[in-house]
């Protein structure tokens, strides 16, 4: 029979399978980017990165606007999570404390919406920002990645506005707050960690977002960093240690801040609603 | 029906020690409650017994066989807890017939079909339906077979999970507070049932609360612990009659014992500025010559109020409360001191039980008479009873 | 006084109805809850709903890329000619088979890595964190990496399948008919399985031990606790994990379009990426609009299928 001891070290042997697993590409990623070129076309794989050539990260700054890209990013980002919080908090709590006739339909429908490819709507998408004149701008990518996570922060925000207690509101009635200010100055408080957990996806969405980045923006300055690495396919003059320097530094902020709060993610999001 | 033996058991959390060296012997078909306050060690000693906790140190035998090593399955016992924990997606008669079909599982059971088919055919086979019926007629569920247990009340619930215990025919029923989830009334009835059930099957029954009401009526033995060591361990009447000290004194009876400060000198008790001579048995059962402070133990229903209220012990009452067939008076003391551990307003304070209405109020002074009958001597300086009692007691 | 009195349970949560009344009677405005959806109701039916509008009526007409304001409209034909297209019924395979197999295998590895990660052992919780790293990263990164590591005679996934004697390791399996499904699914489940494996752990941490304690005296194995304790608790997660993330694999476009645009000739093609497709590469907006139409269909037949078997599942009592 195994004993628990065996078990434990199967247990540990698998654990690092699943984490090397997991994190191998991003590994790779660095690694390459750290490779010679000689080295990378060898007949054997270079396993570990040469900090030698640590001047690539350097160098590829001067070749492309990376750091035009990394902050255009930034910008995109932030936005899409600033905005999606301040669209999403009302009706979270709305959905959350009244009952009202059309709360099932906007319920059904914010759920409906996730449904909807970004691919598909791209196009009507495309047409109404070329009439408004939203195409080339940053704004316009808000605009756009903010209707996307809208729903799936409402979502989230309105399950941890349920396990709000209801007297706590009372409280703060009788103690002579206005509605809004309960919103603002009792609930929001209280639901902190799942704000944090829902800005963080807000945030990740519009770190992330690739096709209304391509399609809505085509002055070269106002790329995102996603639109510049996608650039990378295909075309042969940049060296492959380039490009993986790029989708590293493209990478690392996001699993590094992921990391960073994935404890409270996690929390917030349970305590919404995917617990069922 | 087993005996069961704790050797010099030990368990500790890290530097904490919850059990310390405790050894205790169950007898063979008898009902023995482990009675205590939280944290005392009870629920962990019964989940050592279950094996649901591992042992730090001593051993565990049931039947004499040592089982500390052995995994809850192979030990034959059956486990009813506090929350019951039945399983809500299967009708009480899966619940009840699980641990049947557990008990003949083969590996291939686990395979997707011919398993089910399998499992399904000892379900209706006539032995195991059987005792599933006959269980649920002993427990009044007949007619609850095909639900589920949310569907079921508390008391049905608790029903269904010693139905669960019982079918399997354990040597040994460890339960863990059964009944503290239940409201008071339904606890008395259940209280019963549970006694009954212990004579009708006669296996030997380790019994965990806090409620020394429950300890008292149900147990034939009654193992008082407290920080990890047990107490005392004796029958009800034992306990009762005899505390081994004055943790149990206070411990057990509502209200408990009253516990004075006191000096015995030639013969007669002093508390405070009240003498009154010790009768005749308690003098020849203490050792001779024996002078000094001592913890005089008496219990409410033995105090009352004097008729002459010059030789008696002062104090002021200071609340009453009438409980319909007598009445609960607090009585705070004028020149004594207790013994009690409460600390704040009632520090000084002794309760007593007299039948009936009581005219007395808040506030009056009264002369309190004391009746030494079955009064208890506690050494002053150790807690322990200074009367050996019959064997059983520890410490 | 020794009273023994026990701990008062805590009272059952109020339900939702009641609640609300609760809350309604806070006063206020009876407009107050409109008002508060009002903004982010009609940011979204400016955002997303006429988009959608938009390309239900696009998929009626005949309209190409370059000219888009000029629209003929032809009724059904767009529809009635994705019936008969090969490509377009080919692309309904592919959608099928990427979506099951992400969704099942996802799930499965996160249900493994899930178990996994409950019991306690030293470095844990680095362990959960590092295990989500792979959700972290940016899907465009990813596609990149992956070409690289895929690439037929440098890629480390050739090397390693050369050095067990595997000959499909001299082949870039992107570009290959055969293996660029397969390639492109190990992608994708790499990329969401940490998801579900946080969402199943989350879940596991609600399973009442107490439970799991009474099947283990009852005589289960490990096998049958989570059979009969494990499983009943953490399925509705589940199944409600299998639901976003059939809509999620059936919106996913990034990762496969810049892995393989689709191709080799469709071998990645799900709807999704033949959406885009008809629509900027072959510049028929209105037969792209049909396509997205279809798939936004399937889409809600399959949320209609998951609450019919919930409520089912609900009323016969199981859950």
């Amino acid at each position: 029979m195994i004993t628990s001891s065996a078990r434990h070290t199967l247990r540990l042997v698998a654990v690092l399978a699943l984490l090397g697993a997991a994190a191998f590409p991003i590994y790779w990623m660095f690694v390459t980017s750290l490779t010679t070129s000689s080295q990378l076309f060898a007949n054997r794989p270079q396993l570990l990165p040469s900090f030698s050539e640590l001047h690539v990260y350097k160098d590829i700054f001067a070749a492309k606007p990376v750091g035009r890209w990394l902050l255009n990013s930034a910008i995109v980002a932030v936005g899409t999570t600033a905005a999606s919080i301040a669209l999403a908090v009302f009706p979270a709590y709305a959905l959350s404390r009244f009952r009202f006739r059309g709360k099932g339909a906007i319920g059904f429908g914010l759920f409906t919406t996730q449904m909807l490819p970004e691919a598909m709507l791209v196009v009507p998408l495309y047409a109404l920002f070329a009439k408004a004149a939203l195409l080339n701008s940053l704004g316009g990518l808000v605009l756009a990645n903010t209707a996307f996570t809208v729903p799936v922060v409402v979502w989230i925000l309105k399950g941890a506005i349920d396990a709000v207690p209801l007297e706590i509101e009372e409280a703060a009635r009788v103690d002579g707050c206005t509605r809004m200010g309960i919103v603002m100055g009792v609930v929001l408080p209280l639901i902190a960690p799942t704000l944090a957990a829902a800005s963080v996806i807000a945030f990740f969405h519009g770190w992330n977002e690739y096709v209304f980045a391509q399609t809505f923006i085509t002055e070269d300055r106002l790329h995102t960093a996603s639109v510049g690495l996608a650039g990378f396919v295909g075309e042969l003059s940049t060296p492959i240690h380039s490009v993986m320097a790029v989708g590293f530094l493209y990478t690392l902020p996001a699993v590094v801040f992921y990391l960073m709060v994935q404890k409270h993610v996690v929390a917030g999001m349970t305590a919404g609603g995917v617990k069922g | 029906m087993a005996s069961i033996q704790f050797k010099s058991l030990t368990k500790t959390f890290g530097q904490f020690a919850v059990v310390k060296d405790i050894s205790l012997d169950v007898r063979d078909g008898e009902f023995l409650v482990l009675l205590g306050p939280s944290g005392c060690g009870k629920s962990t000693l019964l989940r050592m017994l279950a094996g649901l906790e591992s042992v730090s140190g001593g051993e565990i035998h049931i039947d004499s066989r040592r089982v500390d090593h052995l995994p809850p399955t192979d030990r034959d016992i059956a486990f009813v807890f506090q929350s019951y924990a039945l399983y809500p997606h299967m009708t009480v008669r899966r619940n009840i017939t699980f641990p049947l079909i557990m008990r003949r599982h083969r590996w291939w059971f686990h395979l997707p079909i011919i398993g089910g088919i399998a499992k399904r055919r000892i379900e209706r086979s006539p032995e195991v339906a059987e005792l599933v019926e006959r269980t649920a007629r002993t427990l009044a569920l007949t007619d609850r077979l095909n639900q589920y247990p949310r569907t079921l009340s508390g008391g049905q619930r608790q029903r269904v999970a010693l139905g669960r215990a019982m079918v399997r025919q354990p040597q040994v029923f460890l339960m863990d507070e059964p009944l503290s989830n239940l409201d008071a009334k339904l606890r008395s009835s259940m209280r019963a049932e549970i006694s009954k059930l212990h004579q009708r099957v006669g296996g030997t029954f380790v019994y965990v609360t806090h409620d020394q009401v429950e300890a008292m009526t149900m147990g034939s033995r009654i193992a008082l612990l407290k920080d990890g060591i047990v107490q005392q361990l004796g029958t009800p009447r034992e306990i009762y009659e005899s505390p081994a000290n004055t943790y149990v004194a206070r411990f057990i009876g509502t209200p408990p014992m009253n516990l004075l400060q006191a000096q015995l000198r030639d013969g007669s008790v002093q508390i405070g500025d009240f003498s009154q001579a010790l009768p005749a048995h308690l003098r020849a059962a203490l050792p001779a010559g024996f002078q000094g402070p001592v913890i005089l133990g008496v219990r409410p229903n033995r105090l009352s109020v004097a008729a002459d209220p010059s030789c008696a012990l002062a104090g002021t009452v200071s609340l009453v409360e009438h409980v319909g067939a007598e009445s609960s008076i607090a009585v705070s003391l004028t020149a004594a001191r207790t013994a009690h551990e409460e600390e704040g307003s009632a520090a000084n304070e002794v309760m007593m039980v007299l039948p009936g209405y009581s005219p007395l109020r808040a506030g009056q002074q009264v002369g309190l008479g004391l009746d030494f009958s079955d009064a208890v001597l506690f050494s002053a300086q150790t807690g322990h009873n200074l009367i050996p009692a019959a064997a059983g007691t520890t410490h | 006084m020794s009273s023994n009195s026990l701990e008062l349970e805590t009272p059952p949560a109020a339900d939702v109805s009641t609640r609300a009344r609760k809350a309604a009677r806070l006063e206020g405005h009876p407009l107050l809850p409109y008002l508060l959806v009002l903004p982010a109701t009609l940011y979204l039916v400016v955002f997303q709903i006429v988009p959608l509008l938009q390309e239900l009526g696009l998929s009626f007409t005949a309209t190409s890329l370059l000219a888009s304001n000029q629209s003929e409209w032809i009724g059904l034909a767009n529809y009635r000619d994705l019936i008969g297209d090969p490509d377009f019924r080919k692309a309904i395979v592919i959608t099928l088979i990427y979506t099951v197999v992400c969704v099942v295998a996802a799930i499965s590895l996160g249900l493994g890595s899930a178990l996994l990660l409950d019991a306690p052992f030293r470095g844990r919780g680095f362990a959960r964190a590092a295990v989500t790293i792979p959700w972290a990263a940016p899907p465009v990164a990813v596609a990149l990496t992956a070409i690289w590591i895929f690439n037929a005679q440098y890629g480390v996934f050739g090397h390693v399948l050369r050095f067990f004697g595997l000959e499909a390791g001299s082949l870039n399996w992107l570009d290959s008919m055969d293996y660029a499904l397969p390639a492109v699914l190990m992608i994708t489940i790499w990329q969401i399985f940490p998801f579900a494996s946080v969402v199943i752990l989350a879940a596991l941490q609600g399973v009442p031990h107490e439970q799991r304690e009474a099947a283990t005296i009852d005589g289960a194995d490990r096998l049958n606790v989570f059979k009969a304790v494990v499983w009943p608790t953490i399925q509705p997660s589940v199944m409600l994990l299998a639901l976003f993330s059939t809509i999620w694999s059936l919106r996913r476009f990034d990762l496969i379009w810049l892995l393989t645009q689709g191709g080799p000739v469709g071998a990645t093609n799900t709807l999704v990426i033949d959406v885009y497709r008809r629509a900027f590469v072959n510049q028929q907006l209105g037969q792209g609009a049909a396509v997205g139409m279809v798939g936004v269909a399937i889409a809600l037949v399959v949320t209609v299928v998951y609450f019919k078997y919930t409520a089912r599942a609900a009323k016969a009592g199981e859950r």
